[in-house]
């Protein structure tokens, strides 16, 4: 009974905090107003974590959602406000998607045809030890050298990995499983004779490319080390040596 | 490279960022008419994906300019020679130069540069076709 009470007493609180902010618009209430619902906003943006977007970013994004349904809510009607947030909270999030899938979406064929080839590129790696033909995944699917090359280029364009996204079979990012080092940093500015452009890249992005450049694993190796597939190897070290690029043209244009 | 290719592929790109997946879809059907395996099309796709980038931050490539990459097929390997990429990629003060050379010189067996007579560098890469294919 005591436990019931106390809850009730936190909801009449948050009942009487939405009728100040209903008043005055005060941003402070709105504050308290936000920390007590960011449970909600992490339970509801982790529901869309295994759609390629960092958590941290669909976190960013409910939390618009909350801001938009705190403002809304009308506390005089008789509606919990969580019944109010949750659909305005995730109306926000399929926006998000709706709108980052906009210019990078694929036709379902192409989408399907991508998974396929990804899981026939494993399988003929780990049957053969090395990284297959076009024409050998070709046969291995039962489709074009045509179709192959659309299929991987088209899913490769539209796709970035991020290091921050979990792997296929399980809950552990990426950046957990490579780990990092302090030394692969100083070896890779050696050998890049780079001072400085590597830390704009994570311990994790500099080991990716460490085990590329430094112990010249090709991307099935790494693909092979990592448990992941040698497409999400490749999507990886494309977006960290993005980032690197970015970091040193920013730099040089700066210096200029 | 001084033998004559079997086969040669000639295309051009507007230097715009927007022409990559132009280029990718274009190197892979070209690596994989090589022969060249699915690591090393995307090392060549890379490779030519920095070479690119960098070709767009050069004096000489302005944004209206033309990207030229010719393809010849040899036997054992893909030689990709790209048109009248600026100074800069030889140029020992520019940081942004020495990583793409990095990159390029990790992910291709070879690598050389020669003037272009019309100006900039013309940037020769080779790859070979992997043995035990």
């Amino acid at each position: 009974m005591p436990k019931r009470s106390q809850k009730k007493l936190a909801r009449e609180e948050l009942l009487s905090l939405f009728r100040t902010y209903n008043e005055n618009k005060d941003p402070k209430v709105k504050e308290v107003l936000v920390d007590s619902y960011m449970n909600l906003v992490h339970s509801l943006a982790r529901r869309f974590a295994n759609r390629g977007e960092p958590l941290d970013d669909l976190v960013q994004v409910a939390s618009m959602g909350l801001l938009k349904a705190i403002d809304r809510f009308d506390s005089s009607r008789n509606v919990q406000f969580t019944t109010y947030a949750v659909p305005t909270i995730v109306g926000e999030l399929r926006r998000y998607f709706r709108d980052r899938s906009s210019t990078i979406r694929l036709p379902r064929g192409l989408r399907e045809r991508s998974h396929t080839l990804n899981m026939a590129i494993q399988s003929f790696s780990q049957e053969f030890g090395r990284s297959p033909s076009i024409a050998e995944i070709a046969v291995a699917v039962g489709i074009t050298e045509e179709e192959v090359i659309e299929g991987l280029e088209g899913a490769e364009s539209t796709n970035v990995a991020s290091l921050d996204t979990t792997t296929e079979d399980g809950d552990l990012s990426l950046l957990d499983i490579i780990g990092g080092e302090d030394k692969t940093m100083r070896l890779l500015d050696e050998r890049l004779s780079l001072a400085g452009a590597m830390s704009s890249l994570d311990s994790r992005e500099q080991n990716l490319l460490y085990l590329r450049f430094i112990e010249g694993l090709s991307q099935t190796e790494i693909a092979d080390r990592l448990d992941i597939s040698q497409m999400h190897v490749s999507r990886l070290l494309r977006r960290t040596l993005k980032l690197l690029r970015q970091d040193l043209t920013s730099k040089e244009t700066y210096s200029s | 490279m001084v033998e004559m290719p079997d086969e040669s592929i000639h295309i051009s790109v507007p230097t715009d960022e927007r022409m990559t997946s132009v280029l990718r879809l274009a190197t892979t059907a070209v690596a994989s008419r090589t022969g060249l395996n699915i690591d090393q099309a995307d090392d060549l796709n890379t490779a030519l994906d920095e070479l690119f980038r960098f070709s767009m931050t050069q004096e000489n490539n302005p944004p209206s300019s033309v990207f030229r990459i010719h393809y010849n097929i040899h036997a054992d390997c893909l030689e990709v020679v790209t048109e009248g990429i600026g100074a800069g990629f030889n140029d020992e003060t520019s940081k942004v130069g020495r990583y793409c050379r990095f990159i390029l010189e990790k992910m291709m067996d070879s690598v050389t540069e020669k003037p272009n007579p019309t100006g900039g560098l013309d940037v020769h890469i080779i790859k070979r076709i992997a043995q035990g294919h």
